[in-house]
């Protein structure tokens, strides 16, 4: 520990006599590229409408620092989610910075989001909920993560596809009823791959191919859509909630990866026990 | 071995991974430069050239104003990705350095170490005693390899930093860089697409 604080307190002389460094960049230069960073990214994502900081009404959880950069765990809450129609979640630091962009349906109850996605480097995500009446809200979180990006699979490129597009769907249906929320996990197998994982033997880099679209019904009723990239995770689990019309029927996922591979499932629910 | 050689040899090895936070296995050096993928556990050691951690680094940049050359690879965005999505690739190193992406290639063709060289040499104001920290990621060889041709080039004190960039995250304030535009400009090999 003694050694951290030598070493911080060294850093701060040695970056303040490193000439060729701003002098803004001296000290907290992080803070305002992080800043500079987040405003580049909104303009980017919604243009000239206003995002406002709304810590009441959505929340973002994440690990600090993620054991696994590759598979960080985040959780999105919003405190109204009958007035939410959109959600965002934005990974600032990420090359592809858009992670996730959920549209909410009639049969959706967007009330929690869980998911598994990629993280660069040190970097805010932030959350952004937009609202029926048209009003974008965001709150942010800090993860310290390293190297989420270009680790390799852990596989071989055959293995990380093989069963690529399986969907399995969990829905939490004990006592499941009409317009009652409901809790479902959707699983898909797919290696995700970003492009800049590279082969160990032969220095290729994989090509990309990843997760970008992915819509769930209920009843041939929507309960979202999702758009994502190469941000997110491996092997993608998603965790929502929806809101049924009926006690009993069917729910519907379907999958489109970047090479226009397209996979669809149905599952009746509640499951045949019940 | 005596119980005592190996108990320093147990903290020697002990001090070197604690650069970068863990406790991480180590490999031999190659003979040459490394020619697998860049991701792997490296070396504690390099021929010819010192090894430092984080602390060691922050040294350095205080008291002697090193050349940093930072190796780590470009971003690569995804040849089909929707125009929707935002590509905004941005690039965190220690303050001051200079990103040579793809300077860590065992590429062999000559012009890639004549692009190299002369970039260096430019950076070190031909300078050979001229102190030069070389660096990308934890487990990534490409610093190792760059670091390994600056030192063929007879450059007497040549640190490689294997802690690279999260290392000096971990401790330190990081800047955004861009990638350095006389070396892009110069064309290295490993830049252009392979597939």
């Amino acid at each position: 520990m003694s050694c951290l604080k030598t070493s911080l307190l060294l850093s701060a002389a040695a970056l303040a006599a490193l000439t060729v460094v701003p002098a803004s960049a001296e000290f907290g230069d992080s803070l305002q590229q992080r800043q500079q960073r987040w405003a580049e990214l909104q303009k980017a994502v919604f243009n000239t409408r206003t995002v406002s900081h709304d810590e009441k009404a959505i929340q973002i959880e994440a690990p600090g620092r993620p054991e696994d950069a590759s598979m960080v765990p985040i959780t999105i809450t919003v405190a109204d989610p009958a007035n939410t129609k959109a959600l965002y979640l934005i990974i600032d630091d990420n090359p592809s910075p858009v992670a996730a962009h959920f549209t909410f349906g009639a049969e959706a109850y967007p009330k929690q989001i869980k998911m598994r996605v990629r993280v660069n480097a040190y970097t805010d995500l932030h959350a952004v909920a937009e609202t029926k009446d048209g009003k974008l809200l965001e709150t942010a979180a800090f993860v310290k993560a390293t190297g989420g990006c270009s680790a390799p699979a852990g596989l071989t490129d055959e293995e990380a596809m093989r069963g690529m597009g399986d969907i399995k769907l969990k829905v939490d249906s004990g006592d499941m009823s009409a317009n009652k929320p409901a809790e479902a996990t959707l699983l898909i197998r797919h290696p995700n791959f970003n492009g800049m994982q590279m082969n160990q033997v032969t220095r290729l880099y994989t090509p990309a191919r990843y997760v970008d679209k992915i819509g769930v019904a209920f009843d041939g009723k929507n309960v979202f859509n999702l758009e994502s990239d190469i941000s997110l995770s491996s092997n993608p689990v998603i965790h929502f909630a929806f809101l049924p019309d009926a006690a009993k029927g069917e729910m519907t996922v379907q999958v489109e990866d970047s090479k226009q591979s397209h996979w669809s499932q149905s599952f009746v629910i509640p499951t045949v026990n019940d | 071995m005596s119980p005592l050689a190996a108990l320093a040899a147990a903290l020697l090895l002990a001090g070197s991974a604690a650069a970068y936070g863990q406790t991480r296995p180590s490999v031999p050096e190659p003979k040459g430069l490394h020619e697998g993928g860049d991701f792997g556990y490296t070396p504690s050691t390099i021929q010819g050239g010192t090894v430092l951690d984080t602390l060691a680094v922050a040294k350095l940049v205080q008291a002697q104003h090193p050349v940093l050359i930072d190796v780590a690879q470009l971003d690569r965005k995804p040849p089909n990705m929707s125009p929707d999505m935002p590509w905004l690739p941005q690039h965190r190193s220690i303050p001051g350095a200079v990103w040579l992406p793809g300077a860590g290639s065992p590429d062999k063709d000559a012009s890639f170490d004549t692009a190299l060289a002369r970039r260096v040499a430019e950076l070190a104001d031909n300078d050979k005693a001229k102190p030069i920290v070389v660096f990308c990621h934890p487990d990534c060889w490409a610093s190792y390899n760059a670091a390994r041709r600056v030192i063929s080039y007879g450059y007497r004190n040549v640190y490689w930093y294997p802690g690279g960039m999260e290392g000096w995250q971990s401790e330190h304030e990081t800047a955004v860089i861009k990638p350095d535009a006389a070396w892009l400009a110069s064309k290295p090999v490993e830049l252009t697409e392979k597939k």
